[in-house]
């Protein structure tokens, strides 16, 4: 039987988040579980007059190439990948395995090396999406490992994984663009700002935004979504910040990751757990130490850290920081391969300042 | 558990079928059900020094498609799979269908207007192949689908499928290397043969092959193997053909097909179940009405009838027709988006004259 819920999803995807249109060429990369919700999905894609295209992803082949692929084979790069972000109008990442940490033991260096080889393509599709040629979503297919990272039941996480989607609205398209608008006014109010200071605990960081655009995440890049975000001026970073939350990356994590920033750069990076594997990242490129992304997450309907990005980076109350790529149409210019998210929790006690003046306070906008 | 033999048949296709070398771009083309197998030839691609990339289909898609498309859907083209099959210097394709049905109720005309809309990358395909640019190798992995099509369990499908193979001998790149030198010396003197002539129950059908080139299937395009054949003359077919086991395409079937050609064009088309679907696919194209391809099938590891064109076309002791495009390799110029094999039984009477010689007598060649 097919949950009804995802032929819902599928129509946010399709209509509000890609907004496809007749002849529009869409990707849709998605792994083998992930089934029910992609025939929806494709059904959707025909039914908009779109051209779809699945890329099914098989678990094991990953880690097979980590492992067994030489210098050569990590450096290559598929010319069929690039011609297709050259050519693609929409694509839809569709993300769920069925083991979260079965890329844990592979050599962080492998994974740099191939992520390194893949940056021009990553800049190329940065490049693309900024200036409207090509739409792009994430989202996550609830799965058994990641209910479990979220120390959940399979149907828990479905519900939270959709309820976070806003798909138990009666009209989830119209919810998101109710949560576009009310975005939109805070995102106006920042990008009069020249300076944001952050003060929690074991955080007190400072950067310069000035010239920086916020970018309100509406729901149509990240299904779920419900954050707003900029990039600071890059060597304008100063002060250390501390992650509550731990900080997962390519199936791996670290815990209490603390950073301090000199002239926008990384000069002190420490964890209580995972510290070679954060050194290994920050050393992939010149940009993977600078910050690519600040952001503020405004969905309170998710509440609690699940260990997956995609929503603990929303949660109402949270603020995060990127390392490495910025996106473009914030401004932003650093360049990596990298591009990590890290999480610290405002609900108790965190406060934000704009140019000297309170705008947030344990964990919402005191500015409106 | 992983069956070591999978690793046994990925050596022969990645070593003996396709040959791939160091820096070979190669496409691996499977379904869900053949991941033991693709992560199998994953490797093995890997360790001999190519880029492997996986495009694995979600099997429920393709009826969706069929069924849900419009026309401008059905007609077009993914410059994406176009650049891909310019890219590409290997391909391996697993077949392994869940449901060998699954299409049986998709209007015939609608699949006609697909691979018509195809017919361009399928004659690409052939250029390429036979320029030697591109290598390809379909297999067929062991699956339940195919097993209950073939009346066996799967276990005894898997020795089947592997022993048709050859993975059951000690060295079977050893093996088929031995299948090629047999068939060569049959190949050289049909070469020098102007007129073939095909006789059997319900059969007298004669064909030109004069200048046309005889191929050796020696386990390098298919997998398994065991047939030589040609593209006769296109005009010269003459005669009637009754083809004694069912006649599969596209997971539909015609029974007992009897087709009569006059000046190299079937001008009348019998069967005794699937007539509608049989016409339908005779209308598609001009080419559609013409012989592509005529083979004579040598593997008698090969016994039964299976269901399933890659093995009943080999079974030693059997001739095969198929109407539809040609392979360029052979010579032959006839263009379709079809390239239908229709198999029957020789071993019981059957006769094949060269320029009026017997060659071939009750499903064995008389000459060496």
């Amino acid at each position: 039987m097919s949950d009804p819920r995802y032929s819902k999803l599928a129509d946010v995807f399709v209509d509000y988040c890609l907004d496809v249109r007749p002849g529009d060429l869409v990707q849709v990369n998605a792994p083998l579980l992930a089934e029910p919700l992609v025939r929806d999905v494709y059904r959707a894609i025909l039914k908009a007059g779109g051209h779809p295209f699945v890329r099914a992803s098989i678990p094991g082949l990953e880690e097979i190439f980590l492992k067994t692929a030489k210098k050569h084979q990590l450096a290559y790069v598929n010319p069929v990948t690039g011609f297709a972000i050259d050519t693609i109008d929409k694509l839809l990442n569709i993300r769920a395995v069925s083991n979260t940490k079965a890329l844990a033991n592979v050599d962080p260096k492998s994974q740099a090396a191939t992520r390194a080889a893949h940056r021009d393509i990553f800049a190329r599709f940065m490049e693309r999406s900024a200036v409207g040629e090509l739409a792009w979503c994430g989202t996550q297919f609830p799965c058994n490992a990641s209910a479990q990272d979220a120390e959940m039941s399979l149907s828990e996480y479905e519900d939270f994984v959709l309820r976070a989607c806003l798909v138990h609205r009666k009209d989830p398209i119209a919810a998101w663009r109710s949560v576009h608008r009310k975005q939109a006014k805070l995102c106006r109010l920042l990008n009069e700002r020249k300076k944001l200071r952050i003060v929690a605990e074991g955080t007190d960081i400072s950067m310069s935004i000035r010239g920086r655009t916020w970018i309100n995440s509406d729901g149509k890049k990240n299904m779920p979504s419900g954050e707003i975000f900029t990039s600071p001026i890059e060597d304008s970073v100063e002060g250390t910040i501390s992650f509550s939350f731990p900080a997962c990356y390519s199936g791996r994590e670290a815990h209490g990751v603390r950073l301090t920033f000199k002239k926008g750069k990384v000069v002190k990076a420490s964890a209580d757990k995972g510290e070679d594997f954060l050194e290994a990242i920050l050393d992939t490129d010149d940009g993977a130490r600078y910050v690519g992304e600040m952001a503020v997450g405004t969905n309170y309907a998710i509440k609690k850290f699940t260990k997956n990005t995609l929503f603990d980076e929303k949660i109402g109350g949270t603020i995060h920081m990127a390392l490495g790529a910025a996106y473009p149409d914030t401004g932003g210019k650093n360049k990596s391969s990298v591009h990590w998210d890290m999480v610290n929790d405002m609900r108790g006690g965190g406060t934000i300042y704009a140019d000297g003046r309170v705008i947030y306070r344990d964990g919402e906008f005191t500015a409106k | 558990m992983n069956d070591p033999r999978y690793d046994r048949l990925a050596k022969v296709l990645v070593e003996y079928s396709v040959g791939v070398e160091k820096g070979d771009l190669v496409a691996i083309n499977t379904l869900p059900v053949a991941e033991p197998l693709t992560l199998a030839v994953y490797r093995e691609v890997l360790k001999a020094g190519g880029h492997p990339f996986v495009r694995c289909h979600f099997p429920s898609l393709t009826e969706v498609f069929l069924k849900e498309a419009n026309k401008r859907q059905l007609g077009y083209i993914n410059p994406v799979s176009m650049e891909e099959l310019e890219r590409v210097d290997k391909v391996i394709s697993l077949w392994a269908d869940e449901n060998t049905k699954s299409l049986s109720n998709v209007d015939p005309e609608r699949q006609k207007s697909r691979a018509a809309a195809t017919a361009p990358l399928w004659k690409r395909w052939n250029e390429r192949e036979a320029a030697g640019e591109l290598k390809w190798v379909g297999t067929q992995f062991p699956c339940n689908a195919s097993a209950q099509d073939a009346e066996m369990s799967l276990g005894e499908y898997e020795d089947f499928v592997l022993r048709a193979c050859l993975v059951h001998r000690k060295s079977p790149i050893g093996a088929w290397k031995g299948v090629h030198r047999k068939q060569a010396k049959i190949c050289r003197r049909l070469n020098e043969a102007r007129k073939i002539r095909v006789v059997t129950k319900g059969t007298d059908l004669s064909m030109a092959v004069a200048g046309r080139k005889w191929i050796n299937c020696d386990g390098k395009a298919n997998m398994p193997d065991g047939e030589i054949f040609t593209g006769p003359i296109e005009d010269s077919v003459e005669g009637t053909i009754s083809f004694s086991f069912p006649a599969f395409y596209y997971g539909r079937e015609a029974e007992g097909v009897e087709l009569t050609f006059k000046k190299g064009k079937v001008t009348k088309a019998k069967a005794s179940k699937g007539k509608d679907f049989l016409v339908a696919m005779l209308d598609t194209d001009d080419g559609a009405r013409r012989v592509g391809e005529f083979a004579i099938g040598t593997n008698y590891a090969i016994q039964q009838f299976t269901r399933n064109t890659l093995f009943d076309e080999k079974i030693g002791g059997t001739v095969h027709m198929a109407v539809g495009s040609s392979i360029p390799e052979s010579g032959g110029v006839n263009e379709s988006g079809i390239h239908w094999d229709m198999v029957t039984d020789m071993r019981d009477g059957g006769r094949i004259y060269a320029d009026g010689k017997i060659v071939y007598k009750d499903g064995e060649f008389t000459i060496d």
